[in-house]
């Protein structure tokens, strides 16, 4: 089985931590419904062409945090989640990729001022039909 | 706590022309360590070794936490690496026979599948068969006894694109209860990327670098940089320098990025060097 999982390679962000960000907002997302089977460590370090030790890392994290769980013999599912983890787990993946864009134009040699503009109008594109 | 399957000790072997070691390594439970490094650089005469084909002449060999006394340990290791030709006369159904009988593991129905799933003739002799075939029929008799350490010599090594996949598809169904390891030697990367989690590059006998794959990602980086310095050159850290567009190849991002701004060089863009460009660098320099 494989899941739409991808290591970027221009992120300094450690690989364990990708990992685990991204199968937990597959999670939320409910693109992995709870008892939904996941990759085994081994298939998964294959597929992204990490190490075992950096698959189990991930997945130790998020079984110690709810996501999932791993039934000796039979593998690794995903978990239900309550709704305050929920909720908290989406702000946090919508924060981080706000903030990966702020410092794309920070890269850039954006201002503040120039950088609330273009997040304004992209807000106001993005709700125009429902104002 | 992780359990050293394999432990190799101040392993030594001269020969006329070429001296081996002395090695140090270990395979852990749960692990795969790919063997890199060019022809003749002693992956072969590690292999033999190992298996004590090849007599030490200095060193320990540690298997499943024990020293190797006897041919007892060999029941649970399964080498694939082209040994089979004193018996190339017979066919692959005849070579079965004489293999099998030495296991008290043998899995004749594992053998069955395997033979179907990789379309072997057990009929034919082996020494009519094609390069690729002898590798994939070397590869069936090393996992047919149930095996908890692999030792693979390149076992791909002109074996077809769908059999390479599902050879690779095995290995990791091998390894998935974590309780098996493996020492592959490969020149392949996309092996060494799908399969290993830590590799051993060597040179001449030696042992070159030794390192969890992972590290490589994380310190192996090039980036693209406003200008280029002498001393940015010239540091141990820096692999590899052009001036247009400056960039720079560093074995070590951590140290460089650090250097880069006490010199107040800016950084453009940083990217992760592929497994294939890591490889050549290791192995050339």
């Amino acid at each position: 089985m494989k899941i739409p999982i991808h290591i970027a390679d221009e992120s300094r962000e450690p690989i364990y931590h990708q990992i685990e960000t991204q199968i937990k907002t597959l999670i939320v997302g409910g693109k992995l419904a709870p008892g939904t089977p996941l990759p085994s460590i081994r298939s998964l370090a294959s597929d992204l062409g990490c190490s075992v030790i950096t698959t189990r890392r991930a997945y130790q994290n998020l079984e110690a945090t709810g996501y999932i769980k791993t039934i000796q013999g039979k593998g690794t599912f995903a978990r239900e989640v309550e709704n305050t983890k929920m909720e908290e787990t989406k702000q946090r993946a919508v924060y981080d990729a706000f903030e990966k864009s702020v410092e794309l134009g920070i890269q850039f040699g954006l201002l503040e001022d120039e950088l609330n503009e273009i997040f304004s109008s992209v807000l106001k594109e993005n709700f125009k039909n429902e104002g | 706590m992780q359990t050293s399957i394999l432990k190799v000790k101040g392993l030594k072997k001269s020969f006329k022309r070429f001296q081996l070691g002395p090695f140090n390594f270990t395979v852990e439970q749960g692990i795969v360590v790919g063997l890199v490094g060019a022809n003749g650089s002693g992956k072969s005469t590690l292999f033999r070794l190992l298996m004590n084909i090849m007599k030490e002449d200095a060193g320990e060999i540690h298997v499943f936490g024990e020293k190797r006394t006897g041919d007892e340990w060999k029941q649970k290791v399964g080498f694939a690496g082209e040994m089979l030709g004193a018996y190339d006369f017979l066919t692959i159904h005849e070579i079965k026979n004489l293999i099998s009988y030495w296991y008290s593991t043998w899995n004749e129905e594992q053998f069955e599948n395997m033979i179907k799933r990789y379309r072997i003739d057990t009929d034919e002799k082996y020494e009519k068969c094609s390069k690729g075939t002898k590798k994939k029929v070397d590869f069936i008799f090393t996992l047919c006894h149930n095996p908890s350490l692999l030792l693979l010599d390149e076992p791909t090594a002109g074996v077809d694109i769908v059999s390479q996949r599902k050879m690779k598809e095995d290995l990791i169904q091998f390894m998935d209860d974590g309780e098996k390891s493996i020492l592959l030697a490969t020149h392949t990367a996309e092996e060494i990327n799908q399969l290993c989690d830590e590799i051993i590059v060597l040179d001449s006998g030696q042992i070159r670098h030794s390192f969890n794959k992972d590290e490589i990602y994380e310190n192996f980086g090039r980036l693209w940089i406003s200008h280029v310095t002498d001393t940015m050159k010239n540091h141990p850290n820096v692999i590899y320098c052009e001036q247009n567009p400056p960039q720079i190849i560093t074995n070590h991002l951590e140290t460089i990025e650090n250097i880069l701004k006490k010199e107040q060089i800016t950084i453009n863009q940083v990217q992760r060097l592929l497994m294939e460009e890591v490889l050549e660098y290791l192995i050339e320099y």
